[in-house]
């Protein structure tokens, strides 16, 4: 049957020109991993030593293409239009190699202080972290499948990486449980707007989905699997159920790239499809957005005032923040530009925020073995250093001026109130009741660290490592940049004709 | 009757027959026989052995490290036999392409190997 | 060749109606099965619906694309049933008690 099928392809086979400067991020970080495995192979148990270095650097070698690719400008586009490099992707594949690289320093004491397998380690990261490079680049159904793929299931792994605790266990089997159904649906959903379309590129897709001559229903249905696949990945209400579970129970470091990274790819991927695959039909994405978006930020600020801990309550506080992230969708077709620019801001603002508190949690709890928020009694006394960057990133996610996080907030709060209409102003009046709430359980973490006292009186200094020392720098100092310099992200979200072209009226 | 559902008709009659057959003669040998039910008689037969312990039960773990091998490397052929089909017609460049594909899968089975999960421990 | 023929009355919308009764199977025997092993089956009954509706369409459309994806989803799908059942392996050996998912719950759900 193959035989036959392939018949039809004509004889006649061109191989595609391929543009190696666009594609220069993706085949050096390929490389790099690739060379990480030949490492572990080569020499074993004797290895681990060298691979978190090894793997930092090859996190930050890709970063030189993205440079010279975005001093270059132009945008390209390969593969007949399945992989596109514009400066929202460049932008994007900064930020996961960076992100990727805190996630490295985080991890690097704790993996080798306690019980886990270390080389094999980064060799899931960097290879997670190549899924979410392909996909900041993708506008191709199989590209995008593909890439969402190649970061889950490593990720899935990763979350049982403490193979002995059965916590962590089960934390991997609830991730892995929800990642499979999600992308099952995602992909029912993708087959039937391949049938719709009968093309695998979103911008064909986008096309004739906006001719509206296809059956509605099915339109719709396909639609509506696909966010629904995507919501399950960015943990938005109803379908948070496995991400607390899940954050509590993997090894912290883990936690952190879930929280940051594995949850940006989704958003990454939702912004591919609904700004080019479904802009013709945002009467069927719109009002989805607006309930995921309102019940994500209520029900996840209300879980999250109740959380005693940290983990958890940051996890619960990462479902509020995609509520945020996702509000900008709600209103695509009225303020195209400016919902788009909130949401790639957004991202990256939270990326580094959210980052940090990770760290914080991380460097706190090398002391107390404690994930407990009243373990963080009287932290100002013993470790005043932590405590000043643990309240930048807490302040930053409540969203005070002049942080990073206010920046990002006012961004989704100007696309809003642009598309003036009832949606809009409506999801804004959530969205503000919600951050006042917010602020109420980021400021009780913030009253322990700073008035409480010491848990049993143990005032002894916590030994943060270097490590853990330069990426509270790194992401301490995105947060505070961000914020005091707005318009640093404006220089590469600034410039987004190419994927608004597609939009109608755009 | 189209000529397709005809030919089904042999196996219709065929089915047909057999569940007389089978029907009939176990249904004789039902009528025929004494029955005299014991314990004994209604245990699960296993080689002559008394099955012990439940349907969930541990097997070694090594088989199911080389089965999961397996299952991965089984399926990544698929990528090759469209190759193979059009080989002349993709030419130098999708051998190249193909070069690489086996190439990354050889390192995977040389990282499980260096890695001592080929080992029958 | 033969059955083409002979019975043109099955179109491509037999098969996307068996795939979406497959896709449903498999869905509520997610939702509604607590043992691990068989929540995996019905994952795959999901995936391969998936890949009856990618062929169908392809099919019907001429188009290659669809059946492409169909060899994509094979292979990803293989890669995670392994990854799943290493996760279960790792379980079972912590708890070989453990059959259903609901055994499993250390962490509060």
């Amino acid at each position: 049957m193959i035989a036959t099928l392939l018949a039809q392809v004509s004889s006649t086979f061109e191989p595609p020109t391929l543009d190696f400067h666009a594609l220069a991020p993706e085949i050096t970080f390929a490389a790099c991993v690739a060379l990480l495995y030949l490492v572990d192979m080569i020499k074993l148990e004797d290895g681990r030593r060298l691979m978190p270095g090894l793997s930092g650097l090859a996190l930050l070698a890709p970063l030189i293409p993205i440079m010279t690719l975005a001093l270059d400008g132009a945008d390209r586009t390969l593969f007949g239009g399945a992989f596109v490099v514009d400066n929202v992707a460049l932008l994007l594949k900064a930020m996961f190699f960076l992100s990727g690289y805190v996630v490295v320093l985080l991890s690097t004491n704790h993996l080798a202080e306690g019980d886990f397998w270390e080389s094999e380690y980064y060799l899931m990261l960097t290879s997670s972290l190549l899924g979410m490079v392909v996909m900041s680049s993708a506008r191709d159904l199989v590209t995008i499948f593909v890439a969402l793929e190649l970061l889950s299931i490593p990720a899935y792994l990763m979350a049982t990486w403490e193979k002995r605790s059965l916590r962590s266990n089960e934390a991997g089997l609830k991730y892995y449980l929800m990642g499979v159904f999600a992308s099952a649906l995602m992909l029912y959903g993708m087959s039937l707007l391949f049938g719709i379309s009968g093309s695998t590129l979103l911008t064909d897709i986008g096309a004739r989905i906006a001719e509206g001559n296809s059956s509605t229903p099915i339109v719709s249905l396909a639609i509506v699997l696909v966010i629904v696949g995507f919501a399950f990945k960015v943990s938005a209400v109803p379908f948070h159920s496995w991400a607390p579970d899940t954050y509590e129970g993997a090894p912290t470091p883990v936690t952190a790239f879930l929280a940051v990274a594995s949850k940006a790819a989704g958003f990454v991927a939702l912004l591919q499809l609904a700004f080019v695959g479904f802009a013709g039909r945002t009467d069927v994405v719109e009002p989805l957005m607006w309930v995921l978006a309102a019940a994500s930020m209520t029900v996840g600020n209300l879980i999250a005032l109740r959380q005693t801990n940290i983990v958890r309550m940051l996890a619960y506080s990462g479902i509020a923040q995609a509520g945020f992230i996702l509000a900008p969708f709600a209103v695509m077709s009225d303020s195209a530009t400016e919902s788009l620019t909130a949401v790639v801001t957004y991202l990256v603002i939270y990326a580094a925020m959210n980052l940090g508190a990770f760290v914080i949690v991380i460097a706190v709890a090398r002391k107390t073995q404690s994930g407990e928020i009243s373990s963080f009694g009287g932290l100002f006394g013993y470790a005043p250093g932590l405590t000043v960057a643990m309240t930048v990133f807490l302040a930053s996610l409540a969203g005070i001026p002049p942080l990073g996080g206010w920046f990002a907030k006012f961004v989704v709060f100007k696309a809003l109130a642009t598309a003036g209409t009832p949606w809009g102003y409506s999801l804004a009046v959530v969205m503000a009741v919600n951050s006042v709430v917010a602020f109420y359980y980021y400021a009780l973490v913030l009253k322990a660290m700073w008035f409480d006292e010491a848990p049993y009186g143990d005032t002894s200094p916590v030994r943060v490592p270097v490590s853990l020392i330069s990426a509270t720098g790194l992401t301490a100092g995105a947060t505070i940049l961000f914020g005091v310099f707005p318009g640093l992200l404006g220089h590469f979200t600034g410039s987004l004709e190419g994927i608004i072209a597609v939009l109608p009226g755009g | 009757m189209s000529d397709f559902l005809r030919s089904y008709l042999t196996v219709g009659i065929f089915l047909g027959v057999a569940v007389v057959l089978v029907s009939a003669l176990l249904g004789l040998s039902s009528l025929l026989r004494p029955s005299k039910p014991t314990p004994q008689k209604s245990i699960v037969y296993e080689s002559g052995v008394d099955p012990v312990g439940t349907g969930w039960a541990q097997s070694q773990i090594r088989y199911y490290i080389f089965a999961l091998l397996f299952v991965v490397f089984d399926v990544e052929a698929v990528f090759i036999f469209p190759w193979a089909t059009r080989l002349e017609a993709y030419g130098l460049f999708g051998l190249i392409e193909m070069g690489i594909f086996i190439f990354i899968l050889f390192l995977s089975l040389v990282y499980a190997w260096r890695k001592g999960v080929l080992r029958w421990v | 060749m033969f059955i083409a023929q002979t019975l043109p009355t099955v179109t491509s919308s037999w098969y996307l109606s068996l795939a979406a009764l497959l896709f449903a199977i498999g869905a509520v025997g997610l939702l509604v099965r607590r043992n691990p092993l068989v929540m995996f089956m019905c994952v795959e009954l999901m995936l391969n619906a998936v890949n009856l509706t990618f062929v169908a369409f392809a099919r019907s459309m001429g188009d290659l694309g669809g059946q492409a994806l169909v060899f994509f989803v094979m292979v990803v799908a293989a890669a995670e049933v392994v990854v799943g059942l290493a996760i279960m392996v790792a379980l079972l050996r912590r708890r070989p008690d453990a059959t259903t998912a609901d055994d499993v719950a250390a962490l509060r759900g």
